[in-house]
Parts: C-alpha cells; structure tokens; sequence
C-alpha cells in the first residue's frame, strides 16, 4: 500500500471537489431516500384512512391540531435558504483562501504531462474515451445526454410525486436517475480521478503510480476476434450486433416496463414511448460497453471508415 | 417513528433561526477579515520581508553612521582637508557680499513676476482667454463670423489690467500688449540675474565638491551624510514591488525574440544592490542568529559580476534562474517546487548561470583563477567527454572537415556546370542574329570561365583549411594502431579490466567489462594493429634521462609517483609504470617526436597509407607536414598522430635516455603478465570490433577502420534545458521524487557525491548529473538484461567530489539561452580573439609551464626543483602581445628553437633547461594565438613596427656607458653567445630584442620590470623620474650633462641598434672594468643580479 501516493492523490488542490462530492452525495441520497420512504408510510396511512386525509398537515408525524396544512414560501422557505447561502459563502470563501489555483509549469506544447487530466467535471467523459472513439464519446454522447435530459419533463407522464419525496411512486425515475448518475456519470469521474494513472492505466487505490509501469494488455476488435476481414463485412456485421443489441434489449426492456410499470405505459404515447426507449438503451449501452471493454478486451464491435463503437 | 417527541407547535413557523444567523454572519464577517489580511500579507510575504528591511537596515545605517562620523572626523581633520576647507571658506566669503545683493534682487523679481502673472484679470489669466479666442476665431468657417470675433478679441486686447504689486501699490496697464511686454521684460531679467549668480557661485560649488570628493576617496565606508541619505530614504520606503524587465523591446512583448523575463527578486532581496557592504550576521537582530530575513537581505557578494551585468538590464533569474515572477512564497520564487522547470542553481552550482552566455569562453574572467565553471569545461575537455557526447564547440574539427568536403564536392560540380554553360553560350554565340548578341554571350561565356577561376582558387583555400583541420584534429586517447608497436601484450587485458588499478589517476575511465568482453576487445584492437616495426634503438643512460626528463618539462603535464608523492601535472598520464606497458623502441620514437607516425591515414580511401602506395607511384615513403598529400589521390593526408604532445626536439641519444629511464619505472615485469595469447584468436575480432562499436572506444583513441564512426553518445549542449522528463531516472524516478533513500551502494560510488547520500527527494537535474557521474549506470538498478548491449554504455570516469560538483555546474548551465541576442556575450572584435585563443592555450595546456593570469599557479613553480631556482622557471607571459612583435611572435611557434638547423635548443631563453617544445601548430592555430596575445595586451593588430631612431655617435657612446655601467651591468644576467658567460646567464640575449621586442614595452620593463612579471629577477628602480624625464640611478658620465630626453628610451634605441660586435666590444670592457673597479653598493634594491625574486 503506496499511502505517500494515496495522499498524495487525495490532497491534489485539483481533486477537493471530487472528494468532497463523494460524502455528500451519499448523505444526500440517504436523506433523500430517508424523507422518501416515510412519505411512503404517510401515503399508505392516508390512503387507509380518507379521514384522516382531509385534515392532516404536511409532516409524517401524527395529526396536531394547529399545525397548519400549508406555510407561506416567504418567509419560512426563504429565510432558511438565505441561512444556506451564507453558509455555501462562508465555505467558499475559506476555500478559496486556503487553497490556490492548481497551476503547474508553463504549457510546453513539446511535453505534455503525464497522465494529462481535464478538470474533475469532465473526467467522466475523458473516461469515456477509452471505451469508444473520440467521435462517439466526444460529440454524439456529451449531445445525447444533454438532449436527454432536455427531453425528460415531456416524456414523463407520472402525475405523481411532484413536488415531495417519493420511492413508490417514481420507481422507475428515481432508479434511472440513480443509475445514470451515480453509477454511471459520478463513478466514472471517479475512476478518471483516482484509477487512472500514468499512460491513463488502471491503478487501484494505493498502487504506485510508476511512470515506467508496463503492463500487458491486447484489445481487439470483435470482428476480428471472429476472422472477419473484409471492411464491408465487418461494418455489416457491426450493424447487425449493434442492431441485434437494440432489438433483443428493446424487448426485454419493453416486457420489464410493461410488466412492472403498466400505468405509465399506458399513459406514455408511443413517441414518448420509443425516444424513452431509445435513450434508456443508449444509457445502458455505455456500461455494457466498458464491461466487454474492460473484461474481454474487446474495444470496438461495430467498426466503419466513419465511427466506431 | 420520530424518536424525539413531537412539537407541540409547528416547528416551520414558530421556531427562531436568530442564534443560526447571528453565529452565521460572525463567521463571514471573520472569513472577510481574513481574506482582507490573506489579500494584504498572506499572498505578499514581500510586503513581511520590506517591513524587517527597514527597521534592520536602518539600525544598521545608524550605528555605521556614528562609525563612520569618527573616521570622518579624523579625516577632517587633517590638513590637507582643513586647506580645501580654508579654501572654500574664503572663496564664499568673497563672493558673499554680491551674491546676497543678487539673491535680493531676484527675489523682487520674482515677486513682481508673481503679482503680474497671477491672479483673474492678470497676465496668465488673460492670456489663456486670447489663445482661446484666437483658436476659435482659427477654426471658425465664414469670414464674417470670423471678423467679428476677431473684432471683439481686440477690444477684449485693449482693455485695461490693474495689478497691484508688490510694493503696494497700484499700477494700470493700458493694454494687454503693454501687460504682456512688462511681463516678458520681468522673466528676462530674472534669468540674468539668476546666470549672474550661477557664475559667482561656480567656484565656490567647486571648492565644496573638492572638499566632498576628498572626503569620499579618503573613507573607507560611505561618509556619515551618505550614510543619512541611505537612511532617509529607507525609513521613507513604502511597501511595493521591485521589478525589472529583462527586454530588449519593453514595449513589444509579443516579438519572438523578446526575453519576457520579469524578475521581482529584489521585492525580498533588498540590499542585493546597496551601497554598503551588508553581511547576514550584519543583518541579523541584535543577539541572534541569522534568520530567514538577514540571509536574504545580504548585498550581492561579488559587485564587479554586477557591475558587468548592469542588474537593472538582466535582472537575477537570467543568471541565478527561478522563478522571478513569483512572490507568494520562497520557494515559488526560487523555482525549487515541482511546477518549475528551471530551480535556483544552488551553493556549489551558482556559476552555472555564467556558462548560459559564456559557453564559448575557456576562461571567463581575465584576473581570475579556480571558477568551478571554468573547470568543469577544463575536464569535459580534458577527460573525452566530447569523444562521446556532441557539445557545440568543443572538438569541431571532424564536423568542419566533412562539411569542407561537401563544399568542395559541390564547388567542382559547379565548375562542371559553368564549362558546359560557358560552352553552351560560345555556340549560340557563333549562331546568333546579330554581332551585339553575339558579344554579349561571349561576354557572360567569359565572365563564366572567370567565375571559375575563382572556384579554383576558394578549393585552394579550403584545401588549406583541410590541412590545418587534420592538424588540429586531436584524440584523447592514444593512436590504438600502434598498439602492437607499443604496448606489452599481456598487459592489455589487465588494463581493460579495470585502469584505475593500473594507474589511479587515468584518463581511461572504467568500462565494467565482463571477462568475456575484454577478451573480444582486446583481440579486436591486437588484430586491428599495424604490425611495421618500430626502428630499433640501442639502450641509453637511464640517470641521464632522469634528468632530463625532470628538466625538460615533462612534469609541467605528466606527473610521476603515487599517492601522496604524486607530482608534477595531471593534464596528461602517469608515467610511474609505464616501465610495465610500454615497448622500449616505440617509447624513443615518442619521445623523440609524438607526432610522428606509423602510416599516414588518408581520409578520402579511409585507409592506412603503406610503403607499397607510395612504391606503385616511385615516390618515396617521407610523409610529414611538408608532404602530406596522399600519393593515390592527391587529398590532404593524416600525417601526424593526434596527440597534443609536443616535440621536445630532443636528440636521438637523449630520446633514448629518457625512454631508458621510463621503461625503468615499474612495479613488476613485464614478463610478470599472465599470458594472453587468445588475442591472436582470429575468431574473437568481429565479436571484439561490435564491442568496440558499442562502447564506442573510437571516440578517444584512432582505430583501424572505425575512423568515421560517429559519437555515441547524446548531445549535452542543451542538456541543462532538457525537461527534466526527458532525463531517464528509470526505476529510481519514484526513489528519486521522494528522496531518503540513496540509491548508490557502491561506497567509492558514494563518496563521489558532492552533496553526500540523498537525503531530499533529487528528482532534478542537479540530482541526475551528479549520480549519473558518480555512478554512470545506476539507472540499470533493478532492471533485467537478456544481453550485455542493454545496459548503459557510458562508463565510470572515477571524479571527485569536486570534479563533479564542476561537471555538474557545466551541465546545470548548458542550456538554449533565453536572453534576447544583444544580451548575449557574442564578441566581434578583440574579445573574439581572446576567446578563439584560449581554446588553443587550453588545448595544448600553455598554462602548465606559462602564467598567462595573474595570479594563476602553473604547473611548474609548484615543483620542488624551481622553489630555489625561480629564474629557470618558463618566461610570464602576462603581457606577452605588448611585448613581441607578432611576426616574430608567429616565427617562434613555428619553431622555438629559432634555427633550422641546431634545434635541440631553445630559440631565446638558452639557459633555461626547460624546453620550449614544437607544437606543430596548423595555420589556423598559430594565427589564433598570435591575435589571442595581441588581443589580452589590447595591442592594435596588426602591428606596424616603429621606426627606430638611428643614434648619433654622441649618443650611442652615452647609451653604451649606461649598458656597461657597474652600477647595472646589463650583460652580467643577459646571456651574450660566449658559451663560458652564458652558462650562468639568466636573461635573454640582446642581440634578439631587435625584430622581436616592442619598444614601448622595454622601456616600460626597465622601469619596472616586477609590474610586468612580479617575481624577475630583473631589477627594478633602475632609473627615476628627474624634471619631467627619466634618468639612470646610477653614476652617469659627465657627457649627459644637458641632456634633456629619457635615459631609458635612448638604451631600448641603443639596445635595438645593438651589433654582436658591439656587444663582443662591451662585454670584454666590462670584464676588465669589473676586475678594475671594486663593486660599489647596488644602485637599487635588487640590482647586482638576480636579487628582486630571491
């Protein structure tokens, strides 16, 4: 265990943010999930008892009378949120006086550093990098999660759980969400902050960042894994995994939200339903990608003169 | 589900967030204060180090001010102070009376200049409305708006000015041309007035400055109101940056060319530049040790450094690099952090700031001697490292003699090109239209074969340079073709084994051969040898030998003895075994002339020039410099071997004496060796000749067909400027970046280090230079190898400490230069000269036997054998371009000896025993020593001799009474050609001053001749300084009475008219006069003789 190198790595001016996000990311969705399932409970009681419902107040708490039903956003709301301002000021500003900016040498265009990362934000996407060609994961990716998350007020039909904590009536939301961002978009980053070392390869936490590490590591193209070599053949047979992916996951995934998620996909119309559909696919292509990536070695499946994936 | 009972009212609307804001904003309000003090001192630590300057600094100036008052005092009290002071004091006081008249008069003048000029409706007032009027009325476009204004602007003009002045009363002005001509009237005066008092005052001002500059030059520190100047300006010192922009174009930043170096060194640095000479312990609170802020407040420790380099116009970090810009904490500043590529060099390093600029100067300071920079080129030379690492400028010639060769390859191709073209136009000639264009390609057909002709004549010149270029071109090592001729057999595989066991004190560094290696390498260069046979020689007298060879010179660079008795020059080998190697013929032939060789190598076959070759032409196999062009081809040939070692012009018997006494030097015999006849195994050459390659042996030493292999190593001229990156620690980057854990096992390894074992991480350049020397393979450690050709190559070149403390400073330095070109030290004229020529003085080591600096020890005088004998230690040569004639000068390096037939001599200095040797200088090399003399004596070149006044008979008689007088007897030290006399001469014969010595300089050395060359025995005080002129010291004849010109110009004429005969004529007065008259007292302190020096 390198602990010089762990800290190292943990104390880089650079990495405060990604360090500080990853507890209270945790505490945020433990709070979160916390207030969700006791907004569950309440349900269920208010749901049991009709009379109780048209005289209970906002808290999971038992019913008391003079509690009032509704409070004003000024001044109970804001006052609070300004109280959270002051305190998100505070922080800054201590941080910004205790530590500087992260600069290094003068840019020398001859030497690049080594391991050359983007700022902390964009490390998930760096990460992405590895896994897919610079075309897909720089541009048609970054655009598909931004027009993704564009789209999701109009394809979201649930009329439910606006506007308080919930688990049971946003099921599916709420495990999408987590699972793009959690899993996926915050794991990333922090596989970029702290796996990734000299020559952006795998090291686990406590490994030496050797700059003369050597490791031995062949990835291969799955068309040529199965002797295709004709490029048009390998193109067509890259349509066709890419395609059967897409067919064979579309109908599982379909069997699962028509099964456990009836409701709304019955209220979802079937443009609504496929750009879901389409964006949910692509969403869970990315982790069965850097799987086949990272335990099978295979780095491209569908290879074309324009773009790889 | 809550644990905590419930509220009893709802907790949103009536619980108080008053105790959260109030805690709240006192945490802001102290997060503001801090980032107010953080803003202020926190991220200027500056500002901490000018507020200690200040009250430092000025405690320090206070007790130095009391200091320097009571020496002030004394001085003021001496009378040549007090007269100055007499002086100024009646000078004031005569002048007093008039100039308070004149300062009362312009006094009132000044008041009634006031009175008109300010004030509404007065002078200033009304001219300011009249030029504003008037540039209105200027641009105004109609003419009659124009003559309207115009109209009222002159009766605003005619108006009236009431002024009141300043005696009170009351005057008008008619008009404003009235008001304007009184008030032009009143400047007029007061200028003259003011210039009336200047000029009185003028020499009062200068009885006062006199009286200031005497003060100054006679204190030893600054005077006490110096001294206050200094303080008051400390103590009015307000807190700011100190910059200084090191650019040539400060306005244009965006030129390529521009530095953009910005230093702010001196905003911590503050006494770098004072005055006054300040000390850490100066600097330091009363009773304390230095702390952070004395050490950094210490005046620059070498001014006349800063005086060259005006720090106003480099600033620090062009020489002492770190970061300049940087002021947020000491170690931004000085780079030492990861993110700056260029750290402070440190104590031990500093002067690798100067070999930035300075890389072509061999010596860098004219008056000073022992610079570690200076050293470390001395040894990169010295010690081959050039045989494997490119370095611009150093061992030049191979590159300029390839590139030689393509110019003259594309000089005869252009030859052929302008014969075919001159052909070309003489045909259209004969077919052209008309007469006119027919002479016109004549014309350019003729102006071709012109052109052609001067080809011819630049491949002459080139041809030429070859030449010089194939004498100049020099190998560390020796010629390994003459292995067989030369060496003991059975002693090479022990030397490869490891030469510092043989000879501690090699240039042969240690190559970690493995047995397998050294078998192979050795049976490659046995094989590769030339196999004629040295000519034999009969045995000599070894005792004779042994003197001459401690006579001669030998040791200037040679030493002898080991360990403590080690003595003599370290610049070429240890001889105290060389009984054990060496082949006694090869070593006469070597001492009799190192230059001569074998076979004459011709670069154009690239191949060894035999007997048979010059048979098949029936030309005679005589190759030397007179005959060096090769009889297959006609090219320039190798004819010489390239060692630096000079010939002796010894005689053969005395060659063979001194070899004989070598080969007596040796620990055991030769026959003792165990045998190593495997070298003749045909088998191991080709193995033995990749190894050679590897290690690239060619580098210093010739060797049968790897002549033009190239070096092997990377190039260092930018080695310093490498990133360090680019510096392959290996698998010690890691140990390297953390420090603590010295990698260097090896304890002769260990003690190499300059800085001891690495305590602090050395992941630098610094730290990979220094363990790289003291251990060239360490980055090996820890690695696997399927073959010895994997490993690296560079081998150990057992340094010292401090040798490679020096080669790491050459290195640290060794960088692009940053600096804008006209910082940068490019000499065009006589500078140019000094430094080609140091490079040759290096090279052939003049400064062995020759003092060229003041100060600087040669080899020589630290001998046991001159400590009693001054006088036959080689001539100074410190003013050597003032003293000889050039041509002369030119002729002596040729040939020392002077003489083309007796040369076992040499050509002035006869009783020295030590031997000027031949050098067998190239063209190239005799021109650049002769400009280097000039150059250091600031002599005009070239050097048009004087012409030499023929003297009267009265005269020459006069002049002959001083060369022979008793009082100084010139010819009693200077050698005059009698054998019987000059055996106990110590000086030059006269009869060689003519054609050789420049007048002005002998006159200067009769005067005083321990200026030129402190430690002569020449003796000084021989003339002194009488109405205006000088005058022997000692008893003149009554012959001089009445004449009025130098005594000492009229012996350098007589001296340079000198016959032999003349001389011959004097020379036996003398001897009678000296028999006749008793020795009277010395004229001067050291005259009879030899004395001054003993």
């Amino acid at each position: 265990m390198d602990w010089k190198q762990l800290w190292q790595i943990l104390s880089a001016a650079d990495n405060v943010p990604i360090i500080a996000m990853i507890p209270l990311l945790a505490f945020y969705i433990y709070l979160a999930g916390r207030q969700a399932f006791a907004n569950d409970k309440l349900i269920a009681d208010l749901s049991a008892n009709p009379a109780l419902a048209k005289t209970h107040h906002r808290r999971t708490w038992p019913f008391r009378p003079g509690w009032q039903k509704e409070v004003h956003v000024w001044p109970f709301l804001l006052r609070v949120e300004f109280l959270a301002a002051i305190i998100v000021t505070i922080i800054l500003m201590v941080w910004s006086i205790t530590l500087n900016a992260p600069l290094e040498e003068p840019a020398n265009p001859n030497l690049t550093m080594n391991p050359a990362k983007a700022p902390w934000y964009f490390l998930g996407l760096q990460e992405m990098l590895v896994y897919f060609d610079p075309w897909i994961a720089g541009v048609v990716m970054p655009t598909l999660i931004i027009i993704g998350l564009m789209v999701i007020p109009y394809i979201d039909t649930n009329p439910l759980g606006s506007g308080y904590y919930t688990w049971k009536q946003r099921k599916f939301a709420i495990s999408t969400f987590l699972f793009g961002f959690v899993i996926l978009w915050v794991s990333m980053i922090f596989i970029g902050t702290f796996i990734r070392g000299p020559g952006w390869q795998w090291f686990w936490p406590g490994q030496t960042w050797d700059h003369n590490r050597l490791i031995y590591e062949v990835n291969r193209d799955l068309p040529d894994l199965l002797g295709i070599t004709s490029n048009l053949w390998k193109g067509i047979f890259g349509a066709i995994v890419v395609g059967g992916y897409f067919v064979i996951g579309g109908l599982i995934v379909n069997g699962l939200f028509r099964r456990y998620n009836p409701k709304d996909y019955k209220r979802m119309s079937l443009l609504q339903y496929s750009i879901m559909m389409t964006f949910f696919l692509i969403m869970v292509a990315l982790p069965i990608k850097i799987l086949i990536r990272l335990l099978f070695h295979i780095k491209y499946l569908w290879i074309t003169p324009w773009f790889n994936i | 589900m809550p644990d905590k009972p419930i509220p009893e009212n709802d907790p949103i609307v009536t619980k108080s967030l008053a105790p959260h804001y109030v805690i709240c904003m006192v945490v802001l309000m102290a997060t503001l204060f801090w980032a107010l003090w953080d803003e202020d001192f926190g991220q200027r630590p500056w500002k901490t180090f000018q507020h200690e300057w200040k009250s430092r600094y000025s405690a320090f100036l206070k007790t130095a001010r009391t200091q320097s008052a009571q020496s002030q005092k004394e001085i003021e009290n001496s009378p040549d102070y007090q007269k100055l002071k007499q002086d100024y004091e009646a000078a004031s006081k005569s002048a007093e009376s008039r100039i308070n008249e004149l300062r009362e008069r312009l006094r009132e003048v000044g008041a009634k200049i006031l009175a008109v000029q300010d004030g509404p409706g007065h002078f200033t007032d009304r001219r300011a409305y009249v030029t504003a009027v008037t540039y209105d009325i200027e641009t105004t476009a109609s003419s009659s708006a124009k003559q309207g204004k115009q109209r009222d602007l002159d009766a605003y003009k005619a108006e009236p000015s009431t002024v009141e002045m300043p005696d009170g009363k009351v005057q008008t002005f008619k008009n404003f041309g009235e008001l304007e001509e009184v008030y032009n009237d009143l400047k007029n005066e007061r200028t003259q007035l003011s210039a009336e008092l200047g000029e009185l005052l003028k020499p009062v001002t200068e009885k006062k400055e006199l009286m200031d500059s005497y003060l100054a030059d006679h204190m030893v520190s600054l005077t006490s109101s110096q001294l206050l100047n200094l303080q008051n300006s400390v103590e009015s010192l307000t807190p700011a940056i100190r910059q200084i922009n090191v650019n040539e174009h400060a306005a244009n930043l965006e030129r390529e060319d521009s530095a953009q170096i910005v230093d702010r060194c001196e905003s911590c640095h503050l006494g770098i530049r004072e005055p006054v000479n300040l000390t850490a312990a100066a600097m330091s609170l009363p009773g304390k040790k230095p702390d952070e802020y004395a050490r950094a407040f210490t005046s620059h420790p070498n001014r006349d450094l800063l005086r060259i380099h005006d720090s106003e116009r480099f600033g620090c970090s062009p020489c002492h690099q770190g970061n300049g810009r940087a002021t947020t904490s000491v170690e931004k500043a000085h780079g030492t952090y990861e993110h700056w590529l260029w750290p402070i060099f440190r104590a031990g390093n500093y002067e690798a700031g100067c070999q930035i600029c300075h890389s072509a100067d061999m010596v860098l300071v004219n008056n000073d001697v022992g610079w570690v920079i200076g050293e470390g080129k001395d040894l990169f030379r010295q010690r081959g490292c050039v045989g494997c690492h490119r370095y611009e400028g150093y061992d030049k010639e191979p590159e300029d003699l390839l590139s030689i060769a393509q110019e003259i390859k594309l000089l005869e191709q252009q030859k052929k090109d302008h014969l075919k073209q001159a052909d070309d136009f003489m045909a259209q000639a004969d077919k052209a239209a008309t007469n006119e264009e027919a002479n016109h390609l004549n014309d350019r057909a003729v102006a071709l074969k012109v052109e052609n002709s001067k080809v011819d004549l630049r491949i002459m010149q080139l041809d030429r340079t070859t030449k010089s270029l194939l004498q100049d071109m020099k190998k560390v090592g020796p010629n390994l073709k003459d292995v067989r001729l030369k060496l003991n057999k059975n002693w090479i595989p022990v030397w490869l084994k490891k030469p510092t066991d043989f000879r501690p004190t090699t240039k042969m560094p240690n190559f970690r051969l493995t047995d397998e290696q050294i078998r192979a390498i050795s049976a490659f260069v046995w094989q590769s040898g030339l196999t004629d046979p040295p000519p034999k020689h009969k045995p000599g007298n070894a005792a004779h030998g042994k003197e001459l060879f401690e006579t001669r010179g030998c040791l200037a660079c040679h030493s002898i003895g080991e360990g403590d008795q080690i003595e003599g020059g370290t610049f070429a080998a240890n001889l105290t075994r060389v009984g054990e190697k060496a082949n006694y013929d090869y070593l006469v032939r070597w001492v009799h002339n190192a230059r001569e060789r074998t076979r004459p190598y011709c670069p154009y076959e690239k191949k060894d020039i035999g007997p048979e070759d010059y048979k098949k032409k029936g030309v005679p196999f005589v190759f030397d410099l007179d005959h060096s062009k090769c009889p297959n081809d006609g090219h320039e040939l190798q004819v010489q071997n390239m060692t630096v070692m000079p010939s002796l012009r010894l005689s053969e018997t005395d060659a063979e004496d001194i070899a004989s006494y070598l080969i007596t030097l040796r620990k055991k015999s030769p026959s003792d060796y165990a045998d190593a006849s495997f070298m003749d195994d045909p088998q191991l050459k080709e193995q033995g000749k990749k190894w050679v390659r590897f290690f690239g042996c060619f580098g210093c030493h010739e060797l049968s067909g790897l002549e033009d292999e190239g070096r092997i190593g990377t190039e260092l001229t930018a080695e310093g400027s490498k990133p360090v990156e680019r510096l392959d620690f290996a698998l010690l980057t890691e140990v390297a970046e953390r420090g603590g854990n010295e990698p260097i096992k090896d304890p002769e390894d260990l003690a190499r280090l300059p800085e001891g074992p690495a305590k602090e991480p050395w992941y630098d350049h610094q730290g990979f230079f220094e363990h790289k020397l003291a251990e060239p393979n360490i980055w090996d450690q820890g690695k696997i190898f399927n073959d010895e050709t994997e490993k690296l190559r560079m081998p150990n070149l057992h340094l010292t400490k401090e040798q490679i403390r020096a080669l790491t400073t050459f290195l640290l330095g060794s960088q692009e230069n940053p600096l804008p070109p006209s910082y940068q030290y490019k000499p065009l004229d006589y500078r140019k000269d000094i430094q080609e020529g140091w490079w040759v003085v290096k090279k052939y080591n003049c400064m062995g036997c020759h003092q060229l600096i003041p100060g600087q020890k040669t080899i020589l005088m630290g001998l046991a054998r001159y400590q009693d004998a001054q006088e036959q230690l080689p001539p100074k040569l410190l003013t050597e371009g003032a003293r000889v004639d050039p041509q002369w000068l030119l002729r002596f390096l040729k040939n020392p000896a002077l003489n083309d037939n007796d040369t076992n001599r040499n050509g002035i200095r006869s009783y020295l025993q030590v031997r000027m040797p031949t050098f067998s200088f190239s063209e190239n090399e005799l021109g650049k020593l002769v400009r280097f003399f000039q150059a250091l004596s600031r002599q005009p070149f070239p050097y048009i001799p004087e012409e030499v006044p023929v003297l009267t008979a009265k005269e020459t008689e006069m002049a002959r009474s001083l060369f022979s007088s008793t009082a100084a007897p010139c010819l009693k030290c200077h050698a005059t050609g009698d054998p019987v006399h000059d055996r106990t001469a110590t000086a030059p014969n006269f009869l060689q001053a003519r054609g050789r010595l420049k007048p002005d300089w002998m006159e200067q050395w009769m005067l005083d001749p321990q200026a030129i060359s402190p430690g002569t025995s020449m003796p000084s005080g021989l003339f002194k300084r009488q109405d205006g002129h000088w005058v022997f010291s000692g008893p003149t004849p009554p012959s001089f009475q009445g004449y009025d010109k130098d005594h000492t110009k009229l012996l350098v004429d007589y001296i340079l008219q000198l016959t032999a005969e003349e001389q011959r004529r004097v020379a036996s007065g003398m001897g009678r006069s000296r028999a006749a008259v008793t020795p009277g007292p010395p004229v001067a302190a050291g005259s009879g003789g030899r004395g001054v020096s003993k």
